[in-house]
């Protein structure tokens, strides 16, 4: 297992991985051409309406005392109150949170039930007809845009069959696996296609390796071989991976949760970009960041225990 | 005063359509059930006065009551939280008469208190972008416990109709002073999260970008057809499905009672739909292209649009019909006047501008650009309209040599360059939000608000004769004033008038009673579905 010395110093890396992030991110929505007044209320603005809602947003500050403030709430565990929706920006993501969370979390899981297995049986039929099937299969997934193959879902398999909702997010937790489940398998369908290609590789190197031969001259069992060599280290390669992917399973989910109608944070954030609502999209993109690098720091410690020549 | 056969005809038409099946409605009426609704966009702000969207005005009169209500035309008024009104002979007072046992949806009676908070708070100046709607109240007097009297500054012939629009809605003063909050905004996010009104639904839950859930208010002072109070229904659950593809998926499949914004690409393949019932309910929405006149543009060069010739070549120059086919599918009708055919005093008669290609070339010779100029147009990012429009606009122009560079922004970009006066052309679409002329005419004709949209447009007799207009009370002389007002901006205004589109609303055959007035709003107070 990793030690408590190499889980300190990765989590100590996260600081000012998460100070930059915040600096870049106050700068960049600032630096957008238009402002949240001209967002709020449009072209019927007069100049007054205009300098009042400044004034009320407290952007009639200059932007180092507009940071100062903004850092120093951070500090309390305050991001602020949204100026699109005029709610806590904590309160709003706490509330829009879970809705992606399950649906990745849905997704990563839906992707690794269909690649595992099919890399496996890719790599073992190699270059026959499995393969070449599969490999195909995949490559049409991969070269389907996710809102696309999210529409042929709710097209044939919600309004047709009738078999899942068409959209939403439904009301309690099983619904919400329920209303959940389409849009993920959209988003595994790609993120599947991804990683059977880099996981068939993988198995077909372990295959390929001197000490499987040596694991087989010990007279190890073919479902020991499998399981305690070609299984753990392919997984290592798939972790990786999936760990590195995540970015882009956040990114189709901000275009599934539109077509989905998911209340989620992708849609989120593409919202309050267009309405330069600041606070929301600086919480945001501190919580995505938190997120991103909590995954990544779980990738490498399920990595390091994988294979503990990691965590030296 | 008359509105082109075209469009009466087919106002009529839907009109009747309304009317026909409420007054079936008369024997058939059915109580219970909640209607789910399919909205394009969440609301933001269910607050009257200091909302500033229209996904919040469209369904705010669910939640809340006015003293007066709109008719269905949106072109007069009638009773609503006052059973009674008079304007005095001078014009500078009205005195409107309660009704008797009203109350909001907690059960609290509504008092002349009540009514003149509300009232006074929308009136103050800097509190929300819609005081001017209500700027010639100058105090609100309470006569007795049912009588309450407006002092005006000075006459106001549109302060009827302004008190059927949402910032007079009528709130309860103790419970939003009670409201958390040291300021009247704070007060107000406060209490729009658990608002508490007098309109025929109370908001129940809310789960924003998804789901909002209305009940009905038992304490509805308006009867139904059945003699008992309305709505007729339990509830109306509201979703968020901002894809088109998806509304109208969950629409086919049954899992909507009704769906807004319909394409206009899918209107056709809705009509046929057996299920279905394809309304296109009569609006006040125009779409325009609004041309900076400035003599010079930002970068300090030369521009051509300041010439008023060059901007009646390329009003001759666009086929609208043509546009009205490639983008609302034949939805749309061509513009009569600037303001639409539903907004009252619309004069005009005939398309403006009629497309005339060799007129067009002939006005830019004579504007001295014999060989045409290069220009630019704002579409926004990511609508199809906007950018079918400009694309359709760039070929109409190049057979008069003008190139159109179509440069792609996002809203709050457009609308900060907009207000700074930093662009050439840009595409617009407006609806009223008052059954009356004068806000649009602020916004497009008058000078001194926001300078005629921003273009720097300017004719001092029309400015004259809308401050004139505001204080009219003879409506014939007021329908002279803005009959000159559209002459005028109609032959030399900064627009290129597009279109006119009706509100694309699908509902289950079952639904019945539901409008959408043409300042946009959902009533859903006479609804009902049929078992």
């Amino acid at each position: 297992m990793a030690g408590l010395g190499y889980i300190l110093r990765r989590v100590a890396l996260m600081v000012p991985t998460l100070v930059v992030i915040l600096v870049v991110t106050f700068v960049i929505v600032r630096s957008l051409p238009g402002d949240p007044a001209s967002a709020m209320i449009g072209d019927r603005a007069t100049d007054q309406d205009a300098a009042r809602i400044n004034a009320e947003l407290g952007l009639d500050r200059s932007l180092p005392v507009q940071f100062i403030f903004f850092v120093e709430r951070v500090f309390r565990g305050d991001l602020g109150t949204s100026f699109s929706i005029k709610l806590p920006v904590s309160e709003v993501i706490a509330d829009r949170l879970p809705a992606t969370l399950i649906l990745t979390a849905m997704a990563a899981v839906f992707a690794l039930l269909l690649a595992v297995p099919l890399a496996f049986l890719a790599a073992i039929k190699r270059n026959r007809v499995e393969d070449v099937a599969i490999r195909s299969a995949f490559q049409v997934g991969l070269s389907m845009p996710v809102f696309y193959t999210g529409l042929v879902l709710l097209t044939v398999l919600g309004a047709g069959l009738h078999w899942f909702p068409v959209g939403g997010y439904g009301d309690d937790l099983a619904s919400h696996f329920y209303h959940l489940f389409l849009p993920a398998l959209a988003i595994a369908v790609t993120l599947a296609a991804i990683l059977m290609r880099s996981l068939r590789s993988a198995i077909i190197t372990v295959l390929d390796a001197e000490y499987l031969d040596f694991a087989r001259s010990k007279g190890l069992a073919n479902r020991v071989i499998i399981l305690r060599h070609v299984l753990r280290n392919a997984f290592i390669s798939t972790v990786t991976l999936l760990g590195l992917h995540i970015g882009t399973v956040v990114g189709s989910a901000v275009i599934t949760e539109t077509v989905f109608a998911i209340p989620g944070i992708g849609r989120l954030m593409i919202d309050s970009i267009y309405a330069r609502d600041y606070p929301m999209v600086q919480g945001l993109t501190l919580v995505l960041a938190v997120l991103v690098s909590v995954i990544f720091l779980a990738t490498d410690l399920i990595q390091a225990a994988l294979d503990p020549r990691i965590a030296r | 005063m008359r509105a082109s056969f075209r469009n009466m005809a087919a106002a009529l038409l839907v009109a009747a359509g309304i009317v026909g099946s409420l007054s079936n409605a008369a024997e058939a009426v059915t109580r219970g059930g909640t209607l789910v609704y399919g909205r394009y966009a969440d609301s933001l702000f269910l607050e009257p006065v200091l909302n500033d969207a229209n996904v919040d005005i469209w369904i705010l009169s669910n939640i809340y009551d006015t003293l007066l209500l709109p008719t269905d035309d949106g072109k007069s008024v009638q009773p609503g939280l006052a059973t009674a009104w008079k304007v005095a002979d001078d014009g500078k007072s009205v005195t409107l008469t309660l009704r008797d046992n009203i109350k909001f949806s907690d059960g609290s009676p509504i008092t002349a208190e009540d009514v003149q908070w509300s009232l006074k708070r929308a009136a103050t100046p800097n509190n929300g972008i819609w005081q001017f709607m209500v700027e010639s109240i100058d105090d609100v007097v309470i006569q007795d416990p049912k009588t309450v009297v407006l002092k005006l500054k000075h006459t106001d012939p549109a302060i009827l109709t302004a008190l059927t629009v949402f910032n007079t809605s009528i709130m309860p003063k103790k419970l939003f002073e009670a409201a958390p909050g040291a300021t009247d905004a704070d007060k107000a996010k406060a209490f729009a999260e658990h608002p508490v009104g007098s309109g025929p639904f109370i908001l129940q839950s809310w789960q924003r970008n998804s789901e909002m859930k209305l009940v009905r208010n038992p304490y509805y002072w308006r009867q139904g057809e059945d003699g008992k109070p309305l709505p007729y229904l339990d509830g109306i659950t509201f979703e968020v499905i901002p894809d088109d593809a998806t509304r109208l998926l969950k629409l086919k499949s049954g899992e909507l009672d009704g769906a807004e914004f319909i394409p206009y690409s899918r209107v056709e393949e809705l009509k046929a739909d057996a299920n279905l019932n394809m309304v296109l309910f009569p609006s006040t929405r125009v779409e325009y292209a609004t041309l900076n006149v400035r003599p010079k543009l930002s970068d300090g060069s030369d521009n051509p649009l300041s010439n008023e010739k060059v901007r009646q070549a390329l009003n001759y120059a666009v086929d609208k019909d043509g546009i009205i086919q490639v983008v609302t599918h034949g939805v749309g009708t061509p513009m009569t006047s600037f303001m639409s055919t539903a907004t009252p005093f619309h004069s005009g008669t005939t398309p403006l501008f009629p497309v005339d290609v060799e007129k067009a070339k002939q006005l830019l010779k004579d504007a001295g650009y014999p060989n045409g100029f290069k220009t630019s147009i704002f579409a926004l990012s990511g609508n199809e309209d906007e950018i079918n429009i400009s694309t359709t606009l760039q070929q109409m122009w190049a057979q008069i040599g003008v190139t159109l560079d179509i440069q792609q922004v996002d809203n709050a970009t457009r609308t900060a360059k907009y207000r700074a006066g930093d662009f050439t052309m840009r595409l617009g679409a407006w609806t009223d939000d008052i059954a009356d002329p004068n806000e649009i005419a602020s916004y497009f004709v008058y000078s001194k608000n926001i300078g005629a949209l921003h273009t720097s447009w300017k004719n001092d007799e029309v400015d004259q004769l809308f401050e004139q207009s505001q204080q009219e009370l003879d409506p014939k002389k007021r329908a002279d004033d803005y009959a000159k007002i559209q002459a005028t901006y109609n032959a030399t205004g900064p627009i290129v008038p597009l279109y006119e589109t009706p509100y694309p609303v699908a509902l289950k055959k079952s639904v019945k009673g539901f409008v959408q007035i043409p300042l946009g709003n959902n009533i859903f107070s006479s609804t009902y579905i049929e078992k």
